[in-house]
């Protein structure tokens, strides 16, 4: 008996005095191992359109841990696409900045592209086999300027439990979608798919359209090279996509009324999403990205919280596409200060548990090779990988984006007819 | 209490102690804290004042400037260069910008086109709503962190709305004066005293919660996303949350990216439209002392080492209470035994002498059986005596009062009082018994003759009680150098051929009331107190007593002893040489004879038998060169010492004087020795003074060698005044002394022996036997008295205490009071007449 009390007292005490001790700070990755002097003292700046980055600096934190007098932060330039170039040669020129596919080869950001160092250069150690091959672009020269971190895709957040209220299931097919959203407006659903309206961009006219015309492309090689060049006979392989987009407006799938009280394409979308009373809201994964932060700021949702997913819509008789293209990327400013320090934080960014790590904190798709999704994406998981779409690899321009984006958004608010837009191509700005 | 309960309490009282460290700590550690958080506070609000002050300069600057502008009716293009005149910054620059069309001019060129000075703020959002810029000198109109459209630059702007001259419309047109400066060198000046806090860092928010300008550890574009963001707070505390904030001055806890917890200062920029300064600093950093945590673990330390000690020590002494209370159970068991055992050995001694008493009575006139009776009255009465002063002994050691009362005494007489209290047993049990002195060089020593006595005896008489008859007890006495200034070593060994002792017996043997368990030993008589006394005594002597024993083979007792020299010696000891020999079988003491007699100045030959000593005094003789004295001793194998006399008379002659040496009482042989032609006795051991004597007086007075052991003519014609109030006492003494032929008066009490001798003439008494407990005066006081009579005779007349109480400090007191001499109750007749003779000696 006093033998065990003496322990337990012993283990008290030990227990008591290693309390006050200091947490360990645990290792971030052990597969990291920094090359530099740890001790430097430097700054790195990031620059991009984003408002926040908070799954980016999640990142400059845990870089911290290994360079702990590094200090790194995230700066939203106004203005991006046109101050871009300006700003990387001025003297508060970033590190790293967000880069798009679209300007490589485009004469306006030639200065940009200037800027961009070349990834793929063995001596910077970056892993670029960690990311989806899809989603990487290789110049002329095969040089990677671009690293993608998230990647985008397209496709509706969906009301799990208001399908389970009203006894209807999740549609896989496109007759399936036109059933339920029958079903839906029998019920009292005015809208039971809606989105944003109000501008082309981010519209859900656009993500409808855009994945049927990706698909309808990569079906035929010559097509993508005519719509690429934005000849005007490629119009025709916009109709199908058009078609759908009318068809959703024509069987009340979807009020335009409705939607144009949503006033943007991000914050707005998700609040009403948690309103409750919609079925089926058609957003990208950049709109998902923003609902976890949002659930909180919702006091309907906070009052009523709800099951969501993201998932594809069915917009044919096989099914739905998961169209793979990155959403942001980022490029080294090869003309930066602390060039080798903003390299060493590009090899730790750039591996799978960081980009995932990130991924998860911003909710969208990983850019990773093993697509580790986060649950709201969890139907996504289950798309045949014959109708996975990536745009980089196919090679479809920014130009060609334009024009079924502008296309499928005037044929949807009427204000031209599916012929007059085929006939169109290429002349949408 | 259980042991487990006194830990338990202990525990307890462990952790409320640690409980109250710990909440004092705590609160100490809280107010510290909001010391620290309040003066965070003031550094903030102190902040405040100095970036009011700074931006109110800057601000006032765009108000001079647009004041100017406004009052001349200028272009744009001339209020830019009156700008580019006055603008002395290198790195600011000013743009002054259409509202219609949010495009302007620029003071400094575009970084990538040198001749370029328009700037357009059309897609930057900046200038869309201008609501925020007041009137010029109303307050500071700064904007939020922007893109500069010119370089690139993330900068800040200090604005006024001015008025130019258009020169198409000729009119006024309403544009914005927007003073820029760069954001990283406005972050270079702009940041909060290191040596007040270090990483505090201070961001700047507009109305709306949005950066106008951000520190690092700031995230997001909008403070109140940035609290959201790692901050669980629902919609209702984030309105409370932006309302507390914009609006009022204090501190709030809040987590940071790194998930780390922070204080979050924040007080509103009193100059501008609704902005609020923001100061956050890790808690960490806060400049509370940790120190709390090191005493709470010191304390826990202490407490542990403290609990761990008491527990130690509890269990040391609960072990040793436990021992106690084992040994005074033993002890218990051992009093209760010894009670037991001492009424039965009290009962036995007083049956023989009630029944033995009653049986004279009955055959009184039976001379010879009565006779017989009283002897064995006699003996168990002494045996009663033993057990008595036994237990008054160790009662007294038990009780810590036992102390020596040292005086000058002979230890040559101390030896044969040893050796004549030992031979009735030693006869008795017809033992083989030794005595052998060493070297002794001084007789008189100075200690407590009674307590060195009682330890020699006690370990004698075991050692002849504990040996079977016709076993064999040996003494060795010798003196050594002691370590001691002034004193001897004395070193006293006493072996046996008995009955030995168990290990187990031998570990406490010493302890009172413990007698070896033996069916031997229950025939012996014994109280299981000597060893005891002996040891305590030995102990108070300051010497020491080992005992090497083996069980049917024997033990050996050594008790070795510092006594203090006597100023008192023997004169020296040298007598006219002469060749002298010595005879015994024995080769120690032959040796230790021959080496005495040299000393005292003799020519000794020795001789190991009486055949051998008879040749060498016959050759002696025939030579002409007779021995001048020979000793013999009585007891030797093949011719004992009484034959050897006897043919030495024969073939010899009767002119050598002998001396029978015996180590036991001659009495027996005596006539027997003197028939045979012994000129005297001596017995063992052979001490040299005792051998100094004896031949002095043999060659003196060869007739009177043989002193008359029962003459006690020169007792006769004495008077003796014995004070004793007890009338059996009195008839005792005084009819023990009357057959010796001395006559007894008297004196009942102490007051009429002072009376008595007051009166008495001279002579009247040779000496007074004084008892001490009596009634109207005691002995002590009576002695004093008389010690202070005015005749001298009267006042110097021996007194000798005769007295029941017996201890040496009775004895010390006695002498104290003025007495000569000390006898014990009950008295032995022997010793009486002994000290009757010293007296007698002494005053003649």
């Amino acid at each position: 008996m006093k033998k065990l009390l003496c322990i337990i007292l012993l283990i008290c005490t030990f227990a008591l005095l290693t309390a006050c001790g200091e947490k360990t700070p645990e290792a971030v990755d052990e597969g990291f191992k920094p090359a530099l002097d740890t001790e430097t003292e430097c700054k790195i700046t990031v620059a991009g359109s984003y408002d926040n980055f908070e799954a980016l600096e999640a990142e400059f934190d845990r870089f911290n841990e290994f360079y702990p007098n590094v200090q790194l932060s995230y700066v939203k330039l106004d203005d991006y696409s046109n101050m871009l170039g300006t700003v990387l040669g001025s003297n508060d020129k970033p590190n790293i900045f967000f880069s798009y596919t679209w300007m490589i080869g485009n004469d306006q950001y030639k200065t940009v592209v200037d800027h961009m160092e070349d990834l793929s250069d063995s001596a910077l150690g970056l892993d670029l086999s960690c990311i989806r091959p899809g989603l990487i672009n290789h110049d002329a020269q095969d040089r990677v300027m671009l690293a993608p971190v998230f990647s985008r895709t397209y496709g509706m957040l969906v009301n799990n439990d208001l399908f389970e209220k009203e006894g209807l299931s999740i549609p896989a097919t496109w007759t399936e979608l036109m059933k339920v959203c029958e079903e839906f407006r029998s019920k009292g659903y005015s809208s039971p798919m809606m989105g944003y309206s109000l501008k082309s961009s981010s519209s859900f006219m656009n993500t409808v359209a855009y994945p049927l015309f990706t698909a309808t492309l990569s079906e035929n090689p010559d097509a993508l090279s005519k719509a690429n060049k934005l000849d005007p006979s490629a119009g025709e392989y916009m109709r199908p996509a058009l078609e759908t987009v009318e068809k959703l407006m024509q069987n009340n799938c979807i009020d335009l009324n409705e939607c144009d009280k949503i006033e943007d394409n991000y914050t707005k979308v998700i609040l009403r999403f948690f309103e409750g009373d919609v079925p089926m809201m058609i957003c990208t994964a950049d709109t998902v990205s923003g609902t976890k932060k949002r659930e909180s700021q919702s006091e309907a949702f906070t009052k009523t919280p709800f099951n969501y997913t993201f998932a594809p819509i069915p917009l044919t008789e096989e099914g739905s596409y998961f169209i793979d293209s990155p959403s942001i990327e980022f490029s080294v400013n090869k003309d930066c200060d602390n060039l080798d320090m903003t390299n060493e934080f590009m090899r730790f960014l750039i591996t799978k548990d960081e980009l995932n790590q990130m991924a998860s904190v911003k909710r969208l798709v990983t850019p990773t090779s093993d697509l580790s999704l986060d649950s709201v994406y969890a139907p996504f998981g289950q798309v045949p990988a014959e109708r996975i779409i990536s745009p980089e690899e196919l090679g479809i321009t920014d130009q060609l984006t334009v024009q079924i984006r502008v296309a499928a958004f005037q044929v949807a608010r009427g204000e031209i007819t599916i012929d007059e837009a085929v006939k169109k191509y290429g002349s949408f700005e | 209490m259980k042991k487990t309960w006194i830990i338990i309490v202990n525990v307890v009282i462990i952790v409320a102690l640690l409980t109250f460290v710990f909440f004092y700590s705590h609160f100490e550690n809280t107010n510290t804290t909001q010391r620290q958080i309040e003066h965070f506070e003031n550094t903030t609000i102190t902040m405040e004042h100095v970036t009011e002050n700074y931006l109110e300069g800057e601000q006032r600057i765009c108000d001079v400037w647009a004041r100017y502008i406004n009052s001349r009716d200028m272009t744009i293009e001339e209020a830019i260069s009156f700008i580019r005149i006055s603008h002395v910054l290198p790195n600011a620059s000013a743009h002054i910008v259409y509202r219609d069309t949010l495009s302007g001019l620029s003071t400094r060129a575009r970084s990538d086109d040198p001749d370029e000075y328009s700037v357009s703020y059309a897609r930057t959002g900046l200038l869309n709503d201008l609501n925020w810029i007041d009137g010029i000198g109303e307050s500071i109109n700064i904007s939020r962190a922007f893109t500069n459209p010119v370089n690139g630059e993330q900068s800040i702007a200090f604005c006024n709305s001015v008025s130019v001259h258009d020169p198409e419309t000729n009119e006024l047109k309403d544009a914005v004066l927007l003073r820029v400066l760069p954001l990283s060198e406005l972050e270079e000046k702009w940041v909060f005293p290191h040596e007040e806090f270090e990483n505090a860092e201070l961001s700047m928010i507009d109305e709306d919660g949005d950066y106008i300008i951000k520190g690092h550890s700031f995230k997001n574009s909008s403070f109140f996303e940035f609290y959201r963001s790692y901050n669980a707070a629902d919609p209702a505390f984030t309105n409370e949350l932006f309302e507390k904030i914009t609006s009022l001055t204090g501190s709030l806890f809040m987590v940071n990216s790194r998930g780390e917890e922070c204080i979050l200062a924040y007080t509103p920029v009193e100059a501008s439209g609704g902005w609020t300064l923001l100061n956050l600093m890790p808690m960490k950093d806060l400049n509370v002392s940790t120190q709390n945590w090191l005493l709470i673990g010191y304390v826990s330390a202490g407490l542990l080492i403290l609990l761990v000690f008491d527990t130690a020590v509890m269990l040391y002494y609960n072990k040793k209470l436990q021992a106690a209370a084992a040994e005074a159970a033993a002890a218990n068991k051992a009093k209760t035994d010894f009670l037991s055992t001492m009424s039965h050995d009290i009962r036995t001694p007083m049956n023989a002498i009630i029944g033995l008493t009653t049986i004279a009575e009955k055959n009184i006139d039976d001379t010879e059986s009565v006779g017989e009776n009283l002897k064995k009255i006699s003996m168990a009465s002494n045996h009663l005596l033993t057990l008595i002063n036994d237990i008054l002994d160790i009662s007294k050691v038990e009780s810590g009062k036992l102390n020596l009362s040292p005086l000058t005494f002979s230890i040559v007489e101390t030896v044969e009082n040893l050796v004549n209290l030992s031979q009735p047993m030693i006869k008795e049990k017809n033992i083989d018994f030794n005595f052998r002195i060493g070297k002794m060089e001084r007789e008189y020593l100075y200690a407590d003759q009674l307590r060195l006595n009682q330890i020699y005896i006690n370990i004698l008489s075991n050692a002849i009680k504990y040996t079977e008859p016709g076993g064999r007890v040996s003494v060795d006495m010798r003196e050594e150098e002691s370590d001691k200034p002034g004193c001897i070593r004395l070193i006293y060994t006493v072996s046996d051929t008995g009955m030995g002792m168990t290990p187990e017996f031998m570990a406490t043997m010493y302890q009172p009331f413990s007698r070896q368990t033996d069916s031997r030993v229950n025939s012996i008589q014994g109280t299981g107190l000597g060893l005891a006394i002996t040891k305590q005594m030995v102990d108070l002597m300051d010497g020491t007593i080992d005992c090497q024993s083996e069980l049917g083979k024997g033990t050996t007792f050594t008790v070795t002893l510092d006594l203090p020299v006597a100023d008192r010696q023997r004169e020296d000891m040298v007598l006219d040489p002469m060749d002298v020999l010595i005879v015994d079988d024995d080769e120690i003491l032959l040796q230790t004879a021959v080496d005495t007699l040299e000393s005292l100045g003799l020519n000794a030959d020795s001789s190991r038998s009486g055949i051998e000593a008879i040749g060498m005094i016959k050759h002696r003789h025939e030579v002409g060169r007779d021995y001048g004295i020979v000793i013999l001793d009585w007891k030797m194998p093949d011719l004992d010492g009484v034959e050897t006399i006897r043919r030495i008379r024969t073939e010899v002659g009767e002119n050598i004087p002998i001396l029978l040496i015996s180590a036991y009482d001659w009495s027996e042989i005596e006539d027997v020795a003197k028939d045979a032609g012994a000129n005297g006795f001596v017995s063992k051991p052979l001490f040299r003074s005792k051998l100094y004597d004896k031949i002095n007086a043999l060659l003196g007075t060869e007739a009177k060698s043989v002193e008359p052991e029962n003459d006690y003519s020169d007792l006769q014609g004495l008077n003796i005044l014995i004070a004793e109030d007890n009338d059996i006492n009195w008839e005792i003494i005084s009819a023990m002394l009357g057959m010796f032929g001395i006559t007894t008066e008297r004196a009942e009490n102490g007051r009429i022996c002072v009376d008595k001798m007051a009166n008495a003439k001279q002579g009247d008494y040779t000496l007074i036997f004084m008892d001490i407990q009596m009634p109207e005066m005691n002995g002590l006081d009576a002695t004093r008295n008389i010690r202070k009579l005015e005749d001298p005779w009267a006042s110097s007349i021996p007194i000798i205490a005769m007295t029941a109480d017996a201890f040496s400090e009775n004895v010390t007191e006695c002498l104290q009071a003025g007495m000569n001499g000390h006898i014990a109750k009950p008295i032995d007749i022997k010793l009486v007449i002994k000290e009757i003779r010293r007296i007698k000696e002494e005053r003649s």
